[in-house]
């Protein structure tokens, strides 16, 4: 057992620190973008983001591990990771694409034609095309195989008739990956294929919402005769399920939020000691020194939990339903360091961004509202637990469908 | 970087359940309950000693096996999943003392204590109410003929059949290990009981005559070797509680898929299997905190200390968690003497009351990571 990286993946790590050293100036500028500053407008905003991701890919440091010929690297798992550690270290914002880079590219790299590959994988990677997902619907959420978005074929096209709801991103997407339901005499999971539109094909209509935190982060989208080209199809005919499946699976190894749940606490420890407590400072108080303390060894339980799935992953061993194991803890852990952060804020936790005496500008209960999401967004936490408990331990299914 | 078990060791840890599956009947454990208290006979120590396992963690040229502390781990989370009283730990933590203090102890004693002939214990806890190293007030005063040892030890494990002990004790030299013969004039053992049956005692020594040589580690390691023993054991109680919390949830699940009500297994009901769900990931966790801890120790790293904490409070609150969970799903015959379940909750809440409970071990990861804040302060 080591945890060592071999002396390449240490000389590229140092690469990689020099490279980002140099250009911490444009690093900020992304930052602040991702926050909603420094730009005159939104446009601008998600221009520099985009702009961001590309400086990043031309640096070789976006789709590390996807073929070279699609404008990936070909390079290893570790390589990876040691990325995603050092920009998580400089407090990089996450990459405007990131659907696109952690579901849909995996998912043509898998499953694609070559014709889809060549021409969708490359812009993926340099944020020219920016990726929204379209599962969820109205009626369809934790039971996602009950969507009745419906594809008729017609001639060489799909006719695509139905609703989309709580799609991340939708406004600023470029293209959506979705899964309709081509055969509706099927079961339902023998039913439904896996589609790539284009955001601006006529019939289609994207409604903001406004979510719980107050921002714009999900959206409706009205599909009325949208025609998609068949070519546009990922995979068999009615074969979306199991596609969408395995992805689901490829999207967490869990490192990547295991860092941003690391720079959360060690966050929460400065406002610990930086806010007044009776005589002295709450992070000397004795009950709340023991819950930082619990949190820090579950933030490196989590991690520890990180490098076994990426050892299996190295070794070759199927990543499975233990990706379900972190994604549940890590939603509770980013939860619990939140309702931690507005407890030691005691009498000011309910005061707003706007507000005096307001801590650290409201950064708390921003993070608060955002830590609730975590629960719902990518499968709920009862379905992670529904997926242990059936696929780990083996136990009946809950459901009887 | 790989993160799992070497194949050597995932083959010791099926040879480890094999054998124990064999050769130890958890049911000892549960007559133990009524009688004295359990101990591991004779002959099967000393085929644990030949098969290498006492000696583990000892260098190999003293008679032990030249293996790691991860490596030990496995041991002590196999004697937690089979109720094999946890004598391995206490003894490999002792031999780890004397292999790492050096002194002439190493060659005098270690040979026959890793073959099994011959049994050192650890004299730690006192009745002052916490844990560990810094609680120890004990003391060790100069005297004509070297120094006098007057206090009391509780909770000391495994005295039957040790001919030494060694007496964490304040030293006019250092705080560390001081090595008494256990019929030393002035040395008195009394049993105690423990909630799952293993052998604890009371130790008092009245003004024991000991000589200044027998510090172990010499005043200048005296406290690094006290201190390093006490991780090394509290990591092998994270272990075996591992092994604990991992069995009960195994019980529990196929009990699960097994008991029928409503026309269905209970498995089906989700209060049931979402409880079982949240255990399987704490399991998973302890066992990457474990890890992290042993890894840690054996690369001798500055936070390994923290590490251990966080995989002794971890695993404790775990091993409760899952055994208490284990008796509640089965219902009632989970709460019968007969079934092995409450075995398990005993040995649960014993060890996570051994070796610091889980708040003492948030406090030292609270004070190592001010540490390190006062650290970052100071260089700024
Ligand atoms: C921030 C955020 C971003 C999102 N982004 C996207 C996106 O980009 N694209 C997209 O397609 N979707 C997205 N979603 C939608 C998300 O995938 C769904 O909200 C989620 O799968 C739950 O579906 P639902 O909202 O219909 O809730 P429901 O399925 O109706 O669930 C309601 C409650 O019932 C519980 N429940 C449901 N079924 C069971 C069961 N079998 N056992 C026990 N409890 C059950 C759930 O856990 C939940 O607590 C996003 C959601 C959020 C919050």
């Amino acid at each position: 057992m080591d945890l060592h990286f071999s002396p390449e993946d240490e000389e590229f790590r140092a690469r990689l620190h020099a490279w980002l050293e140099e250009h911490a100036g444009r690093l900020e500028d992304a930052a602040g973008v991702m926050k909603g500053a420094g730009a005159a407008n939104i446009m601008d905003a998600i221009q520099m983001a985009r702009d961001w991701q590309r400086t990043l890919w031309e640096a070789g440091y976006v789709g590390l591990s996807w073929p070279e010929k699609y404008g990936g690297q070909d390079a290893s798992l570790t390589e990876q990771v040691i990325v995603t550690e050092e920009l998580a270290a400089v407090s990089t914002p996450p990459l405007i694409n990131t659907i696109g880079l952690t579901i849909l590219g995996p998912t043509l790299i898998r499953h694609g034609t070559e014709q889809q590959r060549e021409r969708f994988l490359p812009k993926i990677l340099t944020a020219e095309e920016l990726w929204c997902q379209g599962f969820s619907e109205p009626e369809a959420g934790s039971d996602l195989a009950a969507l009745t978005t419906r594809a008729e074929i017609d001639g060489d096209d799909f006719v695509v008739n139905g609703q989309k709801v709580w799609t991340s991103l939708a406004p600023i997407a470029d293209w959506c990956f979705l899964l309709v339901r081509s055969d509706p005499d099927a079961p339902k999971r023998e039913g439904i294929s896996y589609l790539l539109c284009d955001m601006k094909t006529p019939g289609l209509t994207v409604t903001p919402l406004r979510n719980a935190a107050g921002g714009i982060h999900f959206s409706e989208m009205f599909f009325r005769d949208v025609r998609i080209p068949r070519a546009n199809l990922v995979g068999d005919l009615h074969g979306g399920w199991q596609i969408a499946r395995t992805t689901l699976e490829h999207e967490r190894s869990g490192l990547s939020s295991v860092l941003a749940l690391e720079q959360n606490l060690a966050r929460l420890r400065r406002t610990a000691s930086n806010i007044a407590l009776g005589d002295g400072r709450a992070i000397d108080d004795q009950a709340i020194s023991r819950e930082l303390a619990q949190l820090w060894i579950e933030v490196e339980g989590l991690r520890h939990l990180g490098y076994r799935t990426l050892s299996d992953q190295i070794a070759g061993r199927p990543p499975g339903a233990t990706a379900s194991v972190g994604k549940l803890f890590a939603a509770q852990l980013r939860q619990r360091i939140t309702h931690l952060a507005l407890k030691i804020e005691g009498p000011l936790a309910p005061v707003t961004k706007k507000s005096p005496h307001v801590v650290e500008r409201g950064r708390w209960n921003a993070a608060y509202f955002d830590a609730l999401g975590h629960s719902i967004g990518g499968g709920t936490s009862e379905i992670q637990r529904n997926t242990i408990a059936e696929r780990v331990l083996g136990l009946p299914r809950s459901v009887q469908d | 970087m790989d993160f799992e078990l070497s194949e050597e060791q995932v083959v010791l840890r099926e040879a480890v359940r094999d054998f124990l599956a064999r050769r130890w009947d958890a049911a000892h454990m549960r007559r133990a309950l009524d009688d004295p208290p359990a101990l591991i006979p004779a002959e099967l120590w000393k085929e644990m000693g030949s098969l290498g396992w006492i000696g583990i963690a000892t260098a190999e040229d003293v008679g032990g096996s030249g293996s790691d502390v991860l490596t030990a781990s496995v041991l002590a989370e196999e004697s937690g999943r089979g109720l094999l009283p946890a004598t391995l730990s206490s003894v490999i933590a002792a031999a780890t003392a004397i292999d790492r203090g050096g002194d002439a102890l190493r060659t005098s004693v270690l040979p026959a204590l890793c073959a099994g002939d011959h049994r050192v214990v650890c004299a730690i806890e006192e009745p002052g109410g916490t844990w560990g190293p810094d609680a120890v007030t004990l003391e060790a005063s100069a005297g004509a003929d070297g120094w006098v040892l007057s206090g009391t030890k509780i909770l000391v494990p495994d005295t039957e059949g040790a001919d030494l002990c060694l007496v964490a004790a304040r030293t006019p030299a250092a705080l560390g290990f001081v090595t008494v013969p256990t019929d030393a004039p002035g040395v008195t053992v009394t049993p105690m009981r423990r909630l799952d049956a293993q052998s604890i005692a009371e130790v008092t020594f009245d003004g024991v005559v000991v000589p200044a040589t027998a510090l172990v580690g010499g005043p200048e390691r005296a406290e690094k070797t006290l201190r390093a023993t006490y991780d090394i054991w509290t990591v092998l109680g994270a272990a075996d509680l591992l092994g604990v919390a991992e069995t009960a949830l195994e019980m529990t699940t196929a009990y699960a898929k097994e008991r029928t009500q409503f026309g269905r297994p209970i498995g089906s009901f989700q209060a049931v299997s979402h409880r079982l769900a949240d255990l399987l990931v704490d399991v998973e966790i302890s066992r990457s905190l474990l890890y992290a801890a042993c890894l840690a120790l054996d690369e001798d790293q500055a936070d390994a200390s923290a590490l251990v904490s966080a995989a002794k409070a971890f695993a404790s609150d775990t091993a409760v968690r899952a055994t208490e969970a284990a008796v509640h799903l089965h219902g009632g015959i989970g709460f019968t003497w007969d079934l092995d379940v409450h075995l398990y909750l005993r040995r649960a809440r014993a060890g996570a009351a051994s070796l610091g409970d889980p708040d003492f071990h948030r406090d030292r990861v609270a004070r190592a990571l001010g540490r390190d804040r006062t650290d970052q302060d100071e260089r700024r």
